[in-house]
C-alpha cells in the first residue's frame, strides 16, 4: 500500500507510547546494567552522625574491611522533591582505617553488608511453665522443665516450618528459642522451647558485617557477576529452570492443541467449553500455586484420595526437601494447568485462519485425523506455534510465585526466585547481584528468541532449496 | 429471492434410517458417531482438569474452619461457611491491600488504555514510514521479561523518591501490559471499516468528529475488553509488586511476602479470593479472546 499523505499525525499519536516504553523500560535497561556492572567507589566515608550527609567525617574505610555494627537506627528521609520520605537504615560501625587506626562513625546500610547478625536476649518464662526440647520441634524430646520466672539465657534462635514439621498437621510456622536455664531442683539445662511463653529482656543486636561500596565516582567491575554464578543456588537455579523448560512445554503444547482441536470440532456448549477452557488465563501464578498447594500439602486433597483409594495408610509428604522431585512434579502441574490456555488462544486463532478447503480436502480424500494433523494443520500452525513457544519459554524464565507458594522456595529455587531473594531486604539485599540475576534472565531470554527465530529460518530454507 | 428458496428446500428430503443404509456407510457414520462422542468425553475430561482445582480449593475457602483443617479433607463445602473466607479478609492488612491492588489495576487500566489508544489508532490506520518497525519493536518488547526490570527500577524510584507508592506499582504495571494494549486496541480500530470513517467525513464531519462518532462506539467493545485483560494482568501481577513495596503491598505481594508466616486456611481463602476475577471476566470477554491473540500472533 502506498503512503497516503504524509503527516505528523501518527508520529504525535505514538509520542506518548515511545516516551513511556523509554522511560520505564528503556531507562531500568541501562540501570540494570549499571547495577550489575558499576561499582561505587572504594572509599566509605564514616559521619559523626547518622541520617545525615553534611555531618563530619570520622574516619574512611576501605571497601571489604570488616566493621563490627553498633548500633542501627531507621530514618524516614524526605526525597528530593520534599513531598515523599523514603525509609532507610543507618548503621554505627567501628572498623580498622588502611593507617590501622580504629574508627567508628554512622554510614548507609546499603554501603555495610551485614555479614551474621544475632540477636542476643536474657528472658523470663512468663506464664505456667515451659518445656525445653532436644529439637525445635513439638515432638521432639523433652530435656527439661522450667519454672515460671526461671531466668534463661538464650542461645539461638530459630523458625519450623509447619510443613516439614513432622507430626503437626495444621500449625502456623512458630519461632523457636534454643536457652538455656535452671529447673526447679536447680539444674541447668539446655534446650529448645517456643517463643510465646518467654518474656524476653534486654534483647540487643550484635553483628559484624563488610564495607560494600563507599560513595564518589564508579568504577566498572565483574564482582557481582563473579558473586552471582560462584553462588550455591546458582547452578541449581539454571537448572530448575531449564528443567521446569524441558518438562513443561512438550505437555502443554501438545495439551493446548487438543484442547484448540476440540473447540475447533464445534461441539454443543462450545462457548462454555471455550470459557471454561480460558478461565486460566486470569489467573496468577500465585493463585495457581495456592491451588496445587492444597492438592499437594501434606493434608491436602491427595493424600485424602489415596488414603480414602487404601493407597496409603498415613498421609505422605510431598513438599519437603527431602522429596524434591514431587516438588518438582507440582511445579510442573501447576504451570500446565495455568498457561496451556495463552498457547490454546494462539493456537486456536491459528487455527481460525486455516482456510476451511485445505482441511475438507484433506477429509474428502480420506485422511485419517493424524495425517491432517501431520500433513496440514501442523505446518499452516507454524507461525502461530512459533510465537506460543517463543512467549511460553520467556515466562517460564520468570517461574516465581508457584515455586513460593508451592515449596517456599528453599528447596527448588529458580532464577526468578534467586533475583528475588538476593533483592529481598530481609534476605541478601543486594540490589547489586539481584541485578546480575536479571541482566542474566534477559540475556538467556535474548539467546532463546533468536534461537527459535534462526532454526525456523535455517528450516525455511532448507526446505525452499530442497 | 425464488431461487434462494429453491435452494434452501431442496435439502429437506425424507430422513434417511441409518439401518437402510449399505454396510459401509452405517460403518462410517457409526465410527464417525463414536468420534463425535470421544470428543465429548475428551472435552468434558479436559473441562474437569480445569475445573476440579478450582472447585477444590474453592471447598476450602467456604468450609468451616474445622473442616479445613481436618483430614482427610472434603470434596464439597458441606457445610458452608464463610467463617474460612471472613477469617482471610480480616487478617491483618488484607483489606488496605486488596484496596491497593485495586487501586493499582484502575489506574493501570486508566494509564494504559490512554497512551495505547492513539498508537493503536495510529497503526491501525495510518501507514508511515518506520510503522513496521513501531510494531515490530512493540512485539519485541512484549516478549521481553519486563516483570526482571522491577529490580533496577526499584532502585531508581528510591533515588526518585517514588518507592513503595500505590501509583509507582502502576507506573510499573503500565509498562508491563502497554505493548499488549497498543498490539489489541490496534486490532481492535483495524477491524472498524474505514468506509464508515470516510464516510462521516463526507457528510461534514471532522477527522475527530468522526472518530469520536463513529469509530469510538464501534470500537469501544473491543477496548473495553482490552481494558478487562490490562486489569486482570494487573490484579495478578506478583514479582514487580514486591519488589516496588514495602509498607503499601498490592494483594498478591501481601500473600506472597506472608506465605512462611501464614496458616493454610489463610492460603486457601487467598488463593481462591485471588482467582476470582478471572472467573467473572473471562466470562464476559471470552468472544473477544480470539479476535485480541489472533492479531497478536501476526
Amino acid at each position: 500500500m502506498k503512503f497516503r499523505n504524509m503527516s505528523w499525525a501518527p508520529y504525535l499519536l505514538l509520542l506518548p507510547s515511545f516516551a513511556y516504553l523509554l522511560l520505564f523500560f528503556g531507562w531500568p535497561m541501562v540501570q540494570s546494567l549499571q547495577l550489575a556492572f558499576r561499582r561505587d567507589s572504594q572509599i566509605l566515608p564514616l559521619r559523626a552522625e547518622p541520617a545525615s550527609e553534611e555531618a563530619a567525617i570520622t574516619g574512611e574505610l576501605e571497601r571489604g574491611t570488616t566493621v563490627e555494627v553498633r548500633d542501627v537506627q531507621l530514618f524516614e528521609t524526605k526525597a528530593a522533591g520534599g513531598l515523599l520520605t523514603d525509609k532507610v537504615f543507618w548503621l554505627e560501625v567501628s572498623g580498622l582505617n588502611p593507617e590501622g587506626e580504629t574508627v567508628q562513625g554512622w554510614a548507609l546500610r546499603g554501603q555495610v553488608f551485614v555479614a551474621d547478625a544475632s540477636r542476643s536476649a536474657t528472658g523470663t518464662v512468663r506464664a505456667g511453665s515451659a518445656t525445653l526440647r532436644a529439637e525445635a520441634q513439638p515432638d521432639a524430646e523433652p530435656v527439661g522443665e522450667l519454672p515460671q520466672g526461671a531466668e534463661i539465657a538464650i542461645l539461638a534462635w530459630g523458625k519450623v516450618d509447619s510443613r516439614i514439621a513432622a507430626g503437626g498437621l495444621l500449625q502456623k510456622p512458630q519461632n523457636w528459642l534454643k536457652v538455656s536455664g535452671e529447673t526447679a531442683d536447680g539444674q541447668t539445662v539446655e534446650g529448645w522451647v517456643e517463643r510465646a511463653p518467654i518474656f524476653l529482656k534486654d534483647a540487643k543486636i550484635s553483628a559484624t558485617g563488610r564495607v560494600q561500596s563507599g560513595e564518589g565516582s564508579k568504577e566498572w567491575t565483574l564482582d557481582y557477576v563473579k558473586r552471582m554464578l560462584n553462588d550455591a543456588k546458582f547452578s541449581q537455579a539454571l537448572k530448575t529452570t531449564l528443567l521446569l523448560i524441558v518438562l513443561i512445554l512438550p505437555v502443554q503444547f501438545t495439551l493446548a492443541i487438543i484442547m484448540a482441536l476440540v473447540l475447533q470440532s464445534q461441539l454443543r456448549f462450545n462457548s462454555f467449553f471455550l470459557y471454561l477452557y480460558a478461565i486460566p488465563l486470569g489467573i496468577s501464578d500465585l493463585a495457581a500455586g495456592l491451588v496445587w498447594y492444597t492438592i499437594f500439602t501434606q493434608s491436602g486433597y491427595l493424600n485424602s484420595l489415596l488414603q480414602s483409594l487404601g493407597i496409603i495408610d498415613k498421609p505422605f509428604i510431598f513438599i519437603s526437601s527431602a522429596n524434591k522431585e514431587w516438588i518438582i512434579i507440582a511445579i510442573v502441574l501447576a504451570e500446565i494447568w495455568r498457561a496451556t490456555s495463552l498457547v490454546m488462544v494462539i493456537v486456536v486463532s491459528g487455527l481460525q485462519a486455516i482456510p476451511r478447503d485445505y482441511l475438507e480436502a484433506g477429509e474428502i480424500f480420506g485422511a485419517s485425523l493424524w495425517q491432517r494433523l501431520r500433513h496440514i494443520i501442523l505446518p499452516l500452525l507454524k507461525p502461530s506455534l512459533q510465537v506460543a513457544l517463543i512467549l511460553r519459554t520467556i515466562l517460564a524464565f520468570q517461574v516465581f510465585a508457584v515455586v513460593v507458594a508451592i515449596s517456599g522456595g528453599d528447596v527448588v529455587t529458580t532464577l526468578a526466585n534467586e533475583t528475588y531473594r538476593w533483592y529481598d531486604i530481609s534476605s541478601y539485599n543486594n540490589k547489586n547481584v539481584a541485578a546480575a540475576y536479571s541482566g542474566f534472565i534477559m540475556l538467556l531470554s535474548l539467546g532463546i528468541a533468536i534461537f527459535y527465530l534462526r532454526a525456523v529460518r535455517t528450516q525455511e530454507e532448507k526446505e525452499a532449496v530442497g | 429471492m425464488s431461487s434462494t428458496t429453491t435452494t434452501q428446500a431442496a435439502p429437506v428430503v425424507r430422513r434417511v434410517r441409518v439401518r437402510d443404509l449399505p454396510v459401509e456407510q452405517q460403518r462410517a457414520i457409526r465410527a464417525r458417531q463414536l468420534r463425535r462422542a470421544g470428543t465429548y468425553v475428551l472435552a468434558i475430561t479436559i473441562a474437569v482438569w480445569i475445573m476440579l482445582p478450582i472447585w477444590l480449593v474453592g471447598t476450602l475457602a467456604f468450609s468451616t474452619p474445622a473442616d479445613v483443617r481436618a483430614y482427610p479433607k472434603q470434596a464439597a463445602p458441606i457445610p458452608f461457611s464463610t467463617d474460612t473466607m471472613e477469617f482471610f479478609l480480616n487478617a491483618r492488612g488484607v483489606l488496605p491491600a486488596t484496596r491497593n491492588s485495586i487501586v493499582v489495576a484502575l489506574l493501570t487500566l486508566t494509564l494504559s488504555t490512554a497512551i495505547a489508544a492513539p498508537a493503536g489508532y495510529a497503526v491501525a490506520r495510518y501507514f508511515f514510514r518506520g510503522r513496521d518497525a513501531y510494531r515490530l519493536g512493540i512485539l519485541a518488547v512484549r516478549a521481553f521479561p519486563i516483570v526482571i526490570l522491577a529490580v533496577p527500577l526499584a532502585v531508581t524510584f528510591r533515588n526518585w523518591g517514588i518507592f513503595d507508592r500505590v501509583y509507582s506499582v502502576a507506573l510499573m504495571h503500565t509498562a508491563l501490559t502497554l505493548p499488549t494494549t497498543i498490539l489489541v486496541v490496534s486490532s481492535v480500530f483495524a477491524s472498524v471499516p474505514r468506509e464508515l470513517e470516510e464516510a462521516a467525513k463526507v457528510f461534514g464531519c471532522n477527522a475527530f468528529e468522526a472518530f469520536l462518532r463513529v469509530v469510538m462506539p464501534l470500537a469501544l467493545p473491543g477496548i473495553a475488553a482490552s481494558a478487562i485483560f490490562t486489569f486482570v494482568m494487573s490484579w495478578n501481577e506478583v514479582f514487580a509488586a514486591v519488589v516496588l513495596t514495602l509498607e503499601n503491598r498490592t494483594l498478591p505481594a501481601l500473600i506472597l511476602y506472608n506465605l512462611d508466616k501464614s496458616g493454610d486456611p489463610f492460603k486457601f481463602a487467598g488463593g481462591f479470593f485471588m482467582l476470582v476475577p478471572s472467573l467473572i471476566f473471562i466470562f464476559f470477554m471470552r468472544r473477544y479472546l480470539f479476535n485480541m491473540w489472533g492479531q497478536i500472533t501476526k
